[in-house]
Parts: structure tokens; sequence; C-alpha cells
């Protein structure tokens, strides 16, 4: 990957975005410490395609990135809360 | 002694303009558009560099830069190609890593000693007895090397472009130019690169004794040249292939980063050397090293020489000397059956005998080594490898055409992922299956005939043109070669070695084969055991060879073998090249040019250029220092704080959404008034911390400190994504200038010019309003950062220079001073202000910078308050606490950092420290055990010198303590 | 010229024999199987076979042995680390490695000169300072030393890195070292070998059998192994391998990239790195400037290369050197960095028995081969972890007990 499709600017140079990290949802407040502890700290590491967490620096526009992270493909950008859209 | 040709159509020099230059001392002549090395060849200079290990003399061998036999340096720069480089007026040339001279190399004894030098002998001794490595060491770091850099070479500001294309041609031979015109054809834009200063390739070179491929490359370059939309970039390598199509072009004057819809790969191939014992001895040369020399410089690259083939290509190479009234001894034909073909029948009607079923078993170097004297001629057996050496015959010559065979130049292939296979027709690895988008044409594909290459570049161009979304019809395919370009085994074995395989590193067959007895018989292994392909050339003459031996060793066939990983860049690439410009961000704050009036003295605080002190004739740092905080105390001073991050955070939602991102409580806060903010992330630990400023019930106006505030308004950004609240986030760092008025006469300086009342009770601590100075509108805030009184002022950007300067005139009759960052570091440690980078790190939790305060552990949630009830239930290891030295102490000062030991263990550390003057005590924070973190307490620091000094814990209100 | 090589010269005979015997089809079972032939794996071995007489190990290597992060590092040793802990254990290593060419017979070309941690900032100047104590605690020769001394040391570095970031100072370790990567690895191979453990390369592990929370073998592309213990040492497929025993852990996948130019006669007698401009570089005992920066930015699981990587590093290179305008980078290359999030390794048992870990390697991996080989040995001859790798045990996280060289990396650049 060396360009990104940002929803609302359209393809840019990488050079433009900041990666935040998988998209992740926080267990519930009455978990364990356990699975507190796990959720803060693991992540999924092994490759596949995950959703990510991407900044647009430029417009300030954070989206999700369905990317492989094996093949560094994207598989298609969108804002969070647009997944239905295509 | 000229070798140099009558003028001939096509040569690349001009004969008009001669170029003076010399050679390791000795004066030379030659034209314009020669490379050093043609021009030195046609003076009939022959040993023009030394080889990296054993020190041997060396001369032409590819010619194109697949090789680096010749490394000079002109004084000024070093390592040099050659080959490649135009010779220039009043060089002054020698060739790099020699003792003495390139004649008279005093290291030339290493050759004779090269049986001590076995594959890898490095590795083999030196090493014990242990003391004695650094002694060889030097001896091996010293020999080893190649130029000597110049530390005076200016720094060379190299440009670089950014270009798309819709098709991309890398290589402008047969083929290439084939492509880039079938492309063009459909208007789009098509660009066509190629290293060499003509474009054309073999076209150029190639002959075979007619003018077919001359008069073809007439007729290409006059349809590219038809189509205004095909650019033509000579000199221009391909340095590499990077993800979506990135080719980064490397020229003289810098880099175009040329990004291509589709790419067509047209970049031939190199030619492989046969390996035989003394092939390197100069004089000896692949093939198109001889054309390249013959044709476009009109150099005869020996007067009487042997061809030494494996393929059709050698007859050409034949017939292109013979031309050129260069005698031919003989063609060794490795093949049994090449005496009997049309091409050998041609040759022989010229008087040239062709063997058959034979290799040079050796060359017989001149007295000097110098050149060839002679050459040995035996059977070939095929199915041995092996010279049968009953029946040598030994051939007088000057010079060896070596026709062996290829390897294609598929480096950007691999490095974009396409997935080779190896042909068994034509002998070499072809492109099995290109990823989308890539395309491959002519010999890098397997092709070779002249008319084929022309059929496949077209085809390439259609395929690429589909790509894109055009619709083109179908091209029948064009099929790899059906006779063999290259020998699968052109080695022949000698009992005494030196059959070089990797020209750059000395390489011999018997360095492959021991290798492999170590057990180094894996591909990669074997490169990195043997260092095959690892010199400057990257193995562009040696990898295929080497993988052919390999696969002989291991009894396997050469797929399974493999190659090893292409890496960028095709040909190394300047590092100023690379570098460019170099981009340094920077941001100045809007009173930036006020504070550099005023002798500022700047720092980097995270991107901004901030005033670390005002440099006052005389004065030394430190008593600068004192005497800002001095003014600040029983005066005024001014700050510049523009670079705090400001951030509005406005909606139905904004107190929620603060409550949820900070640790504090927002919802009941008053209007008018500040509150504390501290951010945590999820693990518990302190991100940053801040105020929050209420404007209306809706309103919040966020300040905090310089160096996080970019991260913090982008992690907020992303919480409302996620949260979605109604609330709208503005980042008005930019908008709003920032300046603080601290100290006792603060609100005497300001009365006169706001428009507001600054009483107490009308503006306590901890309060906000909106107000004008001078007309101005300001956010006026009431903070208690460095000091009791202190008067925030946000100004819209455009008029902070004009406030501040009326401020500061307002100020200069009751002593107002600007204060830079210094200065506020030790004014805010004396009010007992941790702070978050300096008073703590990337672990650090609010309960060790005892912050409980701050923690409004009743709300529903917060950022990282589920990590803080996991962390409470968790004894408490260390906690910063607020000390001093002891009253009038006068011994060591301890520094940031020093250590808290207890019982000769680390117990925490220092991590600020000052003399107060105002407070009259050496004052910090530390990180201590629990247990001593009580008010009187006493720990002890270890300074500098190991000695141990006493500190009692003290409460953080430092100034309070002042005598 | 050393003696022994004398002997290739007069044998008619090459006198080398392999490194390591080639080895195809693994037997049925092995006390010990090693998953990754890389310098920790083969350095593991090498101890459990050596210290611990444990030498029915197989040693299983997906590719090549060294082709991992071994074989893609800068080369560097050293142990100026932040916290006691780190700096007593890799000081441990940089011990070993001292005398590990005499060890291995193998000459690693272990080369002391000296390393320069360079200081741009003040925040940059207060982390030498606390690095600089804390390795003086535990008796590490590591100071902070002036403008002066930098220069003394390397007088072509512009000190004021054209202007952009002058030096205020640095952190000086006296240790800090280069070492032949492959060599390392080489020689573990050789060690274990001669000492009864199997090595396989090409030979790819397809599962791990778990039973009732305890390893019992692992499926291979050379057939199922019976086993009950397993270590797993390899870097950047950690995440694959710890996926087949479904164990979750912080290791997130980044490329390290670095690059070489071509030989040059030796000028650069020291190690530099500059945390502000992103730059560490030595030069190579070839001549070559081994070149490495920061992290790539995101999540990739493989080693491709990036423009966008050299161009930010020649271009803070000239910063440094400006005359190095015209010297030529010949090749670059990637690593999978296994990042955790306190930048220190995850060592010793996990909750599967029988299951070892040694990852988290990060960055830091080359310069701890010895030291993790000697004590991950240790933990699974004994089914205890060491005191010297209790800070990197896996459950550190949930005890939220990370380690503080956290503390280094967040604070300041």
């Amino acid at each position: 990957m060396k360009l990104l499709t940002c929803p609302v600017n359209g393809t840019r140079p990488l050079s433009e975005f900041v990666f935040g990290g998988e998209y992740r949802v926080a267990p519930p407040a009455d978990c364990t410490d356990a699975e507190w502890a796990a959720y803060v700290h693991n992540r999924s590491g092994a490759p596949g395609i995950k959703n990510e967490w991407w900044y647009h620096a430029p417009s300030g526009t954070w989206f999700i990135a369905e990317r492989n992270t094996l093949t560094d493909k994207v598989m298609r950008t969108y804002l969070k809360g647009q997944e239905g859209s295509k | 002694m000229s070798a140099r040709l009558a003028k001939q159509k096509g040569e690349w020099i001009n004969r008009s303009t001669a170029v003076k230059f010399s050679f390791e001392g000795k004066e030379f002549s030659g034209f314009e558009g020669d490379s050093i090395t043609s021009a030195l060849w046609a003076s009939g200079e022959q040993v023009i560099g030394r080889s990296f290990k054993y020190h041997r003399p060396r001369g032409i061998l590819s010619f194109a830069n697949h090789d680096v036999n010749i490394m000079l340096t002109d004084g000024m720069d070093t390592n040099i190609r050659g080959d490649v480089v135009p010779v220039r007026n009043g060089m002054a040339l020698e060739a790099v890593n020699t003792d003495g001279g390139v004649k008279k190399d005093k290291n030339r004894f290493i050759d004779s000693i090269s049986p001590l030098l076995p594959v890898g002998f490095y590795y083999k001794a030196f090493h014990t007895p242990r003391k004695l490595f650094p002694f060889w060491e030097n001896i091996i770091r010293k020999a080893a090397g190649l130029g000597v850099v110049n530390f005076n070479y200016p720094r060379i500001l190299k440009r670089k472009k950014h270009r798309h294309c819709d098709v991309l041609v890398i290589g402008a031979g047969a083929s290439g130019l084939s492509a880039a015109y079938e492309a063009g054809k459909s208007g789009l834009r098509v660009m066509l690169v190629d290293e060499n200063l003509q474009i054309g390739g073999s076209l150029g070179f190639d002959w075979g004794g007619t003018q077919e491929a001359a008069n073809l490359l007439k007729d290409l370059l006059a349809k590219v040249e038809s189509l205004p939309n095909v650019e033509v970039i000579a000199a221009a390598y391909a340095a590499g292939y990077y993800p979506d199509h990135l080719i980064p072009v490397v020229t003289a004057d810098g880099m175009i980063k040329v990004r291509a819809n589709a790419v067509i790969m047209a970049s031939g191939a190199f030619e492989q050397p046969p390996v035989f014992r003394n092939n390197d001895i100069p004089g000896v040369m692949l093939g198109s090293a001889a054309q390249r020399l013959l044709h476009r410089y009109s150099v005869k690259p020996f007067s009487n020489g042997v061809v030494f083939t494996a393929n059709d290509y050698g007859y050409r190479v034949a017939q292109d000397l013979l031309e050129a009234g260069i005698k031919v001894a003989a063609v060794v034909d490795l093949r049994s059956d090449a005496k009997d073909g049309p091409l050998a029948a041609q040759l022989a009607r010229r008087g040239v005998k062709t063997i058959s079923g034979s290799c040079i078993y050796e060359v017989q170097p001149n007295a000097g080594k110098t050149g060839v004297k002679s050459v040995t001629v035996a059977e070939y057996d095929e199915k041995l490898n092996e010279a049968l050496t009953r029946s040598k015959v030994t051939i007088d010559c000057d010079g060896v055409a070596m026709c062996a065979g290829w390897a294609p130049a598929a480096n950007l292939l691999y490095q974009a992922g396409t997935a080779m296979r190896y042909d068994y027709g034509v002998h070499q690895f072809v492109p099995n299956k290109l990823p989308a988008g890539i395309f491959a044409a002519g010999r890098v594909n397997g092709v070779y005939a002249l008319e084929q290459k022309v059929q496949d570049g077209a085809r390439a161009a259609s395929l690429a043109l589909r790509h894109i979304g055009l619709g083109t019809p179908e091209l029948s395919s064009v099929s790899p070669s059906n006779t063999a370009q290259s020998h699968e085994y052109p080695v022949v074995p000698h009992p005494k070695g030196k059959n070089f395989v990797d020209f750059d590193e000395d390489i011999q067959v018997k360095d492959f084969i021991n290798a492999a007895k170590e057990g180094f018989d894996n591909i990669e292994l074997m490169k990195r055991f043997t260092t095959v392909g690892m010199g400057p050339s990257q193995g562009k003459h040696s990898n295929m060879n080497a993988i052919r031996i390999l696969a002989r060793v291991r009894g396997v066939p050469v797929e399974q073998i493999g190659t090893t990983t292409s890496r960028p860049f095709f040909h190394p690439t300047p590092i100023g090249h690379l570098g460019g410009r170099g981009f340094h961000p920077h941001r100045l704050t809007p009173l930036h040019d006020m504070n550099h009036k005023l002798g500022a003295v700047f720092t980097d605080v995270g991107a901004w250029k901030r005033a670390a002190y005002y440099q006052v004739p005389g004065l030394s740092l430190a008593d600068t220092v004192l005497a800002e905080v001095e003014a600040v105390r029983t005066k005024a001073g001014i700050i510049d704080s523009s670079s705090f991050g400001k951030i509005e955070v406005h909606g139905p939602d904004a107190a929620l959404f603060l409550e949820r991102f900070f640790t504090g409580s927002y919802s009941v806060q008053p209007v008018g008034s500040s509150r504390y903010t501290m951010l945590l992330d999820e693990s518990g630990v302190v991100i940053d911390d801040g105020l929050a400023h209420r404007l209306a019930d809706d309103l919040f106006y966020l300040s905090s400190g310089t160096s996080n505030a970019a991260a913090v308004y982008r992690e907020m950004q992303r919480w409302q994504q996620m949260w979605q609240l109604d609330i709208g986030l503005v980042n008005v760092t930019g908008s709003y200038a920032a300046i603080n008025i601290a100290g006792p006469l603060a609100r005497q300086v300001l009365s006169g010019l706001v428009n507001v009342s600054l009483d107490e009770s009308a503006m306590p601590a901890q309060s906000i309003c909106e107000a004008e100075i001078a007309g101005v509108p300001v956010r006026l805030i009431r903070v208690v950062f460095v000091s009791d009184t202190t008067y925030e002022l946000h100004i819209p950007t455009p008029q902070a220079a004009f406030v501040w300067e009326r401020v500061m005139g307002a100020g200069h009759a009751l002593g107002l001073k600007p204060f830079g960052t210094d200065a506020q570091r030790l004014l805010r440690l004396e009010m007992g202000h941790a702070m978050p980078g300096i008073d703590t790190d990337g672990l650090t939790n609010p309960y060790e910078i005892g912050a409980d305060h701050a923690l409004s552990l009743d709300k529903p949630d917060f950022i990282g308050k589920r990590s803080l009830q996991i962390i409470a239930k968790r004894p408490l290891k260390k906690i910063l606490v607020a000390f001093a030295l002891d009253a009038g102490y006068a011994g060591e000062m301890p520094f940031e950092c020093n250590l808290v030991i207890r019982d000769g263990e680390i117990e925490g550390r220092v991590t600020s420290i000052a003399y107060s003057r105002t407070v009259g005590r050496v004052i910090g924070f530390a990180y201590v055990a629990p247990d001593h973190s009580a008010l009187e307490s006493r720990f002890q620091i270890r300074a500098d010198s190991g000695a141990l000094v006493s500190a009692t814990v003290v409460s953080s209100h430092f100034i309070a303590m002042q005598k | 010229m050393p003696l022994r090589l004398l002997k290739y010269a007069l044998s008619k005979d090459y006198p080398g024999t392999r490194f390591f015997k080639a080895h195809e089809t693994p037997k049925k079972s092995y006390d010990v199987v090693i998953i990754g032939g890389g310098g920790h794996g083969l350095a593991a071995a090498y101890y459990l076979a050596k210290e611990h007489g444990i030498t029915n190990v197989a040693v299983l290597e997906k590719g090549y042995i060294g082709g991992g992060n071994t074989g893609r590092n800068t080369t560097i040793v050293r142990s100026n680390y932040l916290t006691p802990e780190g700096v007593k254990f890799y000081d441990a290593s940089v011990k070993i490695y001292e005398g590990l060419s005499e060890e291995l017979d193998l000459n690693l070309f272990y080369s002391t000169r000296g390393h320069f941690t360079l200081a741009h900032t003040e925040s940059a100047m207060r982390t030498m300072r606390w690095r600089a104590e804390v390795n003086k605690h535990v008796g590490v020769e590591s100071y902070v030393v002036g403008p002066d001394e930098i220069s003394k040391a390397c007088p072509q570095l512009d000190m004021s890195c054209s202007g952009q970031a002058p030096i205020l100072g640095a952190l000086y370790h006296a240790p800090g070292s280069v070492a032949r990567h492959d060599g390392v690895a080489w020689g573990y191979a050789r060690g274990a070998d001669q000492l009864g453990v199997e090595i396989f390369q090409n030979t790819e592990v397809l599962g791990i059998d778990v039973k009732a929370g305890k390893v019992v073998g692992v499926n291979t592309n050379k057939g199922y192994i019976a086993t009950s213990k397993v270590l797993s040492a390899v870097a950047g497929f950690t995440p694959r391998i710890c996926e087949m025993v479904d164990l979750d852990t912080p290791i997130v996948i980044h490329p390290l990239q670095a690059c070489v130019t071509e030989p040059m006669k030796p000028w650069l007698d020291t190690i530099l790195v500059s945390g502000s401009l992103h730059v560490y570089v030595s030069q190579s005992s070839r001549g070559e400037l081994v070149m490495g920066s920061s992290l790539d930015p995101y999540e990739v699981h493989s080693t491709r290369s990036t423009l966008d990587f050299v161009e930010g590093l020649t271009s803070h290179m000239l910063d440094m050197f400006p005359f190095l305008s015209n010297i030529k980078v010949v090749r670059q290359w990637a690593g999978m960095a296994d990042m955790t999030p306190d930048f220190a390794p995850i060592m010793g048992k996990t909750p599967i028995e029988g299951f070892y870990l040694d990852a988290g390697w990060g960055t830091w991996g080359f310069k701890a081969t010895p030291i993790s080989g000697k004590t991950m040995a240790e933990t699974i001859a004994r089914d205890h972890a060491p005191d010297l790798i209790h800070s990197f045990r896996l459950s550190r996280f949930e005890d939220y007990e990370l380690t503080g060289e956290k503390g280094a990396a967040s604070v300041g650049h």
C-alpha cells in the first residue's frame, strides 16, 4: 500500500495518514479484571483482514480501513457508522 | 597505440571536441561522449582497476555497469563507474582500492597467497587469542572498502519530481520502443525511460555484421518521436519497484517519482560470463561489451580475439569484430553441434574457424598479467561439465569475447512480486505470473529475435492498455525463443582455480563448492557465506552462475535452487538523490519576531520553536533565568504561550464529552470557570493535562501543553467517532496566540488595558471571561501555573503582535520582563506543579503522582477508569513527592535523573530539581517508595560523584516555604 | 597470517566440513522442539544441550537458518537500557558475546566500537541522563558526554546537523559493539549440531497439538512430531504460532527497514544513533555504512521495502554527514519486528503447559541472542524461568506490571 483512499477526501499518498491501530470494541465495564487487562494490552496480531483506524491528517478525518495485514491490500474504507454503505 | 576506429555511423562520440584528462598521473585524451573507460581503452590502457580481494588487474567486463572492475576517484568523488560515466576535461582519475597505483598496487601479492584465504576465511581465524583480534580487525577493515570518502564533498540538493503516467515503459530497446509506440498510439500518457545515454538498447550495438538492427532502430525512433504523448527520458534508470506502481527514476539531476497505471518491463538481460581460469584478465570481456566498444565508441576491444560462445549471439559478435577489421582467431563454442550450422559456415567463408564442443580452459596472461597472451582450448564434456585436457590447443590472441548467455534484468519484476519460472528452451528465468498492472517484454521475457522482440513489446502494450480499461484486440502471444540463448552450465573447472564467478567479490568456482561442503548449500546461505552478489553490482553478472553451480553441486534442477531476493536498488543510488532537499517542518508562534527582537534563544518543543530565555548581554544563562524568575516573583513577567493546544468543544453534549474524555467532572462546572483536565489512556497511564474553561453551557475551551496538543486533539476526534455525541470539535491552536502576564504587578499591568474588572472578586483564580484589550477581543483567563496572579490572554492571531506590544508598553514602567520556558519550568516547580512528560513517564498512573483528587471515580465512565480500578487494588510501588534539600545545603548539586537510593538499591529518581532563589532552597520532585512519601520523610539522592545527598519530603506548594 | 588458515592452503582436499548436518526427516518424537532456526532458537538449542544435557532436540526452520531477523538487523550489541532489569539482562548478553567467538570457534567479528546515542533536545538529554544513572548503578559503562567528546570520536559529524538539529550531547556507551549477524546463527547451529541437536531447514510448523492444556506434539510439513515441550522463537511469526495454541499476546508486527551503502575505506569508527533524526549507523568490516531508522508506522506482515523509509533516512544522514551526497545506497531490506507495548521481550512460560515463548524482540533481538538462548534453555530444562527474565514474563500485562522501558520511549525524542 502506498496510496490510501479517505472516504471524504479520496485517494491520497500514505504520508498524509496516521495509523490508529485495530478497531476494537471494549468489553462491558462489568467484565473481569483479566478480561479488561487482555482488552487493554493484547492484540489480534496474526495476519489477516482487519478493520483499522486511519486518520487523514490534513483534513482531520478518522475512518475505518478494511485491510489485509499480510498483503497490505486495502479492501475498502468507510466512515465509522457507515459500514453498510459501499 | 590507438585502438580507435575510423568514424562510423551512430557512434556516440563527437570527434570534433577532444577531452583531456589524466589517469594515475598520466595524460590522456579522448572525445566528448566517451566514457572514462572507452577513452582509456582507446588509448591502449587495459589495466584500469584492481579487484576487491585479490587485487588482480582488471579491465572491461560488461562495460554496462553490471560489474565494478573499473571504479575510480577524481579526487572529489569516489567509486565512479568508469564504464558508464562520461569523461570530462581536466579529470584527474585514479583507480580506487590500490596501494601505490593500479599498475604497481602493493597489495597484488594477495593474489599469490589466495590459497590462505579460503571462502569465509574471516570466520575461520583471527579470533583467538581474543586479545589479538583488534590487531587483525584493523588490518582487515583497512583492506576492505573501495574508495576513500572525501569529507569535503559538498551537500548537493537534488530535485525530486512527481509524475503520473498511464504506461511506464522501462528499457528503450527493440521491445521497449515497440511497447511505447503501441501504447502511445492510444493517446494515453506514456513514459519511456532508459538508463543509457542514448536510447535503442542492443539495437544500437548488436548488429551481427548487418544494418538490420540500425535500420529497425531508426524506424522505431521515428515512430515513437511522432507521438507527442510519449515522453522519452534517456540516462534515467528505474531504481526500484514500490507498491502501487511507484517507480523512482533516477537521472543526473535528481529523482522522478513516477506513479504509473501500468508498467512494462522491457529491461533486457545481463550478459553472463562463462567461468574459466583467468576469465578476468584484461582483454577478456563479454561479447556485448565488445560490441558496445565497437559501435558506441568506435574502439577496438582487442585486435586479435577469440570468441568463446555457447549461443548464436557469439556469431553476431564475431561478425561485428570482423566488420571492424579485428582478427577473429577462432570461435570456440561449448555446443558440440555448432560447427555444422549456418552461422559457423558464414564465418568459415570469412576465414574464421569454429571449434565446437570446446571451451576455453584457461587464459594465459602476458608477463605483467596486464593482458591476454593466448588461450588454451580444450574439448568440453557437457555431461561431466569438465574440460578434457588431453587435447588442448593454444591459440595466440590478445582478447576474448565471451557469449555464454544471459540473465534477465528482472530485478523490478521480482520486487513487484512476479513469480518466475525457469524456461528450459531459452535456459533462463522468465516471468510465470505477473502481478496486476505489470507486464514484461523482450529479453527479460525470454524473447531474443529482433522481429519477436518488436511483437512482444506490442503484445505487452496491448495488455497494459486493457489493464487500464481500454478494450484492445487480443494479440497472439509471443513465445520465448526456442533456441537456447544461454548455456545451462558454462563453467569450466580448473585445478588452479581463478575461474571467477563474481568479479566484484573475487569469488571462484571452488568457493561455492567449498561453501556447500561446509553446509551452505541453500542459495541464500551460500550468498551470505560466499558474499556472491553482495558487491556493488548486486549479482548482475554473478547470481545466475552461482545458481547453476549450486544446482550442480546439489544435483537438483536449477528451478529448485530458486533465486535470492531482489531488493532495491537496481543500481546503487546516491544518498543525495534519495535524501533530496530534506524537510524539517517546524512551527513558529505569531509572536516569533517579537521574541526574536527581544533576544530570545529558541528551543524545540514538539514541532514548535519556543523562547527558552531572553539573552541579556553580560549575564550567564543561569543568572538570566533567575532574573526572569525574579521579575515574575517580585514584579511581572510575560511569556508567549501561543504553542499551547487550544480546542473548542461545542454543542449540547460538550460537558458529557469532557466527562468521558477526562478524569474530572465538568457537567456542573459553572460558566466562566476553569477546571483541571487529566487525560489517561485505556491502560490508566497519564498522557496529558490542561484546563477546561467553560465559556457557555454548550461551549468549553480547552487549553493544554505544547507537545501533545496535536495528538490529544486527534484522540478526541477518534473517541467522538465512537461516541457520536452531539458536539463539534475545533482545533483553534493556530487561530489564537496566547500570552501570560504573571506576577504581583500583573493586574496593574493589565488593568488599564482591559475593559473588565480584574478585582479578585470579579476575576478569581480559575476563571475565564471574554474581554477586550486595547479594543481587541480576547479570552482572559486567570491561571495559577507559574504564580498566584497570572492572566492568560488568548488573542486572535492577527492581532497578537499588537496586543503584545501594548502590554509590553503598559508594563514597561512596572518592570515587566519577558520570560522563557527555562524560567517557566522553575516557576511552575516553585508553585508545585508536576508536568506530564517531565515528572511522569510512559507508565505513570495518577496514583503515582498523587493525583487522586483529579479522578471522579463516581462518574459512569471515562477513558482509563476500568484500568484504574484494577491498578487501585495493587500496591503502589512508587510515588512522586515534593522535596527540598536542607536549608543552606552547599554540597554537590544533584541533577534531574539522579537516582534515589535506599540500601544500595534503586528506590526512585529525581524528575525535577532546581535551586529556587525565591524559596532559598534546592527543591524538586522525585519518585520514592510509598513508605518514604509522608511529609518530613528523609531519603537519599545519589549525585553524579556517587555522594549521597539527603532530601526531605515537603509540601508541594514550595512557594509557601518562602523565607 | 594466522596458522589456522594454513591447512586450507596445504590440504589437497578442502578441510571444511558441514556446520550442521543436512537432516531431512524428523524423528517421531523429541524431548524439546524449537520452532525457529534463527539466532535465538539455535542458541536455546545449544545451551539446552551444553548446559542441561538435553540433546534430543529438534530445531524446525521454515526457511534457512538465520534467514529471519537474525540476518536482517544492523548487528548492534549494547546494554544501555533504561530499567535495571533491562540493563542487567542485556549486560549478561554482552558478556557472553565478548567470549562467543572463542566459545563457538567462529570469528563473529565482535567489534567493540563504542556507541553514541545523540541528543538534540533537552528532553532527550534528560533521558540520556536517566539511562546513564541506571547503567552506572548496574555497573555498565555509560555516561553523558558533551559535543566535544562526540566530535573527538567522530570528527566528520556535523554537530549542528546542517543547522536542523544541533547536537547537545550524547549517551556514550563504551561496550557498544557490532558483530557478524549470520555468523552468530551459524556458530550456534554448529555448536548445537555437534552436541546432537537436529536442525531441519525447510520445515514448517503447521499446528501445535495441545491436549488438556498441555503440549503433546507439533504438526509439520514433514509429519507429526510428538513432544511435551515446544519453544516458539520466531520473532515476526510469533502471532501465527501463538494463534495455533490460541494464546493472546500484545505482539503486533511492524516492518523494520535498513539499508547499506557501497563499501568505502573505514572512517566511521563508532556506532551512532540519533533518536530525533531517526538514524542509526555504523560502518561494517566490509566498509559499508549499515543504516537503520525507526519502525514502519503501521502493521504489515511482510518484508517489503518502502521508498519513504530510504528517503527519510538518507535525508537525515545528510544532515549528519553532508559529504555523503554522492555515496550510493546499494540495497535496502526489511525485517518483521514483533513489537510489545513496553518495548521489552516476552519470555518464559505460558498458560499452556510445555509451550514456552521467546518473543517480543521488536528491534532489540540480535543483541539478546546469547542470553535469551541461555535463559530460555534454563526455563525449558527446569520448567521455571530464572530471575533474570522474571520482568519479561507474559503475565506482566495482566498484572499491569509493564517494564519501564516504555518510559524511555515516551519521554521526549
